[in-house]
C-alpha cells in the first residue's frame, strides 16, 4: 500500500470539473426550458456524482464486490423511482 | 518489531489486505442503505413534483442561488481537501494529514454556517411549514411541500454533516495519537467514503431545489 490509490493531479481536475459543472447548471438554469430544467439539473448533478464515486470515493479502482454493492444500491433506487413513477402516470382513475 | 503491520491486523483476518477490503466492502454497504433512507425521500420529491409542477418551480424561485451555488463549491471543496487527506494518509504524511482534516472540517463547517443563514432567511420570509408558513399566490399548500420536503431533506442532509464533523474530529484526535501510518489508515479512507457520498447527496438537493425557479428568480 505503498502507492496512493489516485494521484493529487487526478484529484484537482476532478475538483475543477465539478466546479465547472456547478457553473454550468447554475447558468443553465436561468434559461426557462420549461420540464427541461430539472432534466438537465438531474442530469448534470448525475455526472457529477459519478465523478465523485469514481474518484475521490476510488470506486474506479476498487475490486469487483465494491462495485457490485455500488451498482445493486444504484439500480435499486431507479426501479424504486421507475415503478412508483409508472404507477402514478398510469392512474387514470385518480 | 519484525512486521510493524502485525499489530494492527485483527484476528479475525488472514492479512492486512483481507482486513482493508472487508472494512471498505462493509462501508459501502452502509452507505448504500443511505442511498434507500435518502432514495425514499428523492422518490417523494419526484412524485409531488410531478403532482404540483407549477407551484414547486415558485418555491424553487424563493431559493437563494447566490448562497446555494456558493455552500456547493464549498463543499465539493471540502471534499478535495477530504480527498488530499487520503492522499496523505496513504504516502504517511501525517502532518499534511492533520492539516487537510483541519480543512475539511473548517469547510464542513462554512457549508452548515451558510445553509442555517438559509434557513433563517425562509423563516424570516416566513416560509417554514407548520411554524409559520404564509405564502399569498395561489396553491399555498402545494408550495408549502416544497418547503416541508426541502426542509426535511436539506435537515437530513445537515445532520449528516454533523456526523462527519464528529467522525473526522476523532479521526483527527486519532492521527495525532499516531494511530495512522501508510501501512494502515482504513479509517482515514472509510472516513472519506463517507464525506464524499454526503457531498454526492448535495449535489442533487442543490439540483433539484435550487435550479428549477432560476428563471423567474431574484439573486
Amino acid at each position: 500500500m505503498a502507492q496512493p490509490a489516485v494521484s493529487r493531479k487526478t484529484y484537482a481536475y476532478t475538483f475543477g470539473g465539478l466546479l465547472a459543472l456547478t457553473a454550468l447548471t447554475t447558468l443553465l438554469g436561468f434559461i426557462d426550458m420549461g420540464p427541461m430544467n430539472v432534466v438537465v439539473a438531474v442530469g448534470i448533478a448525475a455526472v457529477k456524482a459519478s465523478l465523485i464515486a469514481a474518484f475521490f470515493m476510488h470506486a474506479l479502482y476498487e475490486g469487483k464486490l465494491v462495485r457490485v454493492a455500488l451498482a445493486g444500491g444504484v439500480i435499486w433506487f431507479l426501479i424504486l423511482v421507475s415503478l412508483t413513477i409508472t404507477d402514478y402516470i398510469g392512474r387514470r382513475w385518480s | 518489531m519484525a512486521d510493524p503491520t502485525a499489530l494492527l491486523l485483527r484476528e479475525q483476518y488472514n492479512n492486512p489486505v483481507q482486513q482493508r477490503e472487508s472494512s471498505t466492502f462493509g462501508m459501502w454497504i452502509f452507505i448504500m442503505t443511505e442511498v434507500m433512507l435518502f432514495g425514499g425521500l428523492f422518490l417523494a420529491f419526484t412524485v409531488y413534483r410531478m403532482k404540483f409542477p407549477e407551484s414547486f418551480i415558485v418555491g424553487s424561485g424563493d431559493m437563494s442561488i447566490t448562497l446555494g451555488a456558493i455552500n456547493t463549491a464549498v463543499l465539493i471543496g471540502s471534499s478535495f481537501t477530504m480527498a488530499l487527506a487520503v492522499f496523505s494518509a496513504e504516502t504517511g504524511n501525517r502532518r499534511m494529514l492533520s492539516i487537510f482534516l483541519l480543512a475539511t472540517m473548517f469547510l464542513g463547517l462554512v457549508f452548515l454556517g451558510i445553509k442555517f443563514t438559509e434557513y433563517y432567511q425562509h423563516y424570516q420570509e416566513h416560509r417554514a411549514p407548520g411554524i409559520w408558513f404564509d405564502y399569498r399566490g395561489p396553491n399555498p399548500g402545494q408550495v408549502e411541500m416544497f418547503f416541508l420536503l426541502y426542509f426535511l431533506m436539506t435537515g437530513l442532509h445537515a445532520v449528516h454533516m454533523f456526523v462527519g464533523e464528529g467522525i473526522l474530529t476523532a479521526m483527527l484526535i486519532r492521527n495525532r495519537a499516531g494511530s495512522f501510518s501508510a501501512e494502515y489508515h482504513t479509517p482515514v479512507e472509510l472516513t472519506g467514503l463517507y464525506w464524499h457520498f454526503v457531498d454526492i447527496i448535495w449535489v442533487f438537493l442543490f439540483a433539484i431545489f435550487y435550479v428549477e425557479g432560476l428563471h423567474l428568480h431574484k439573486l
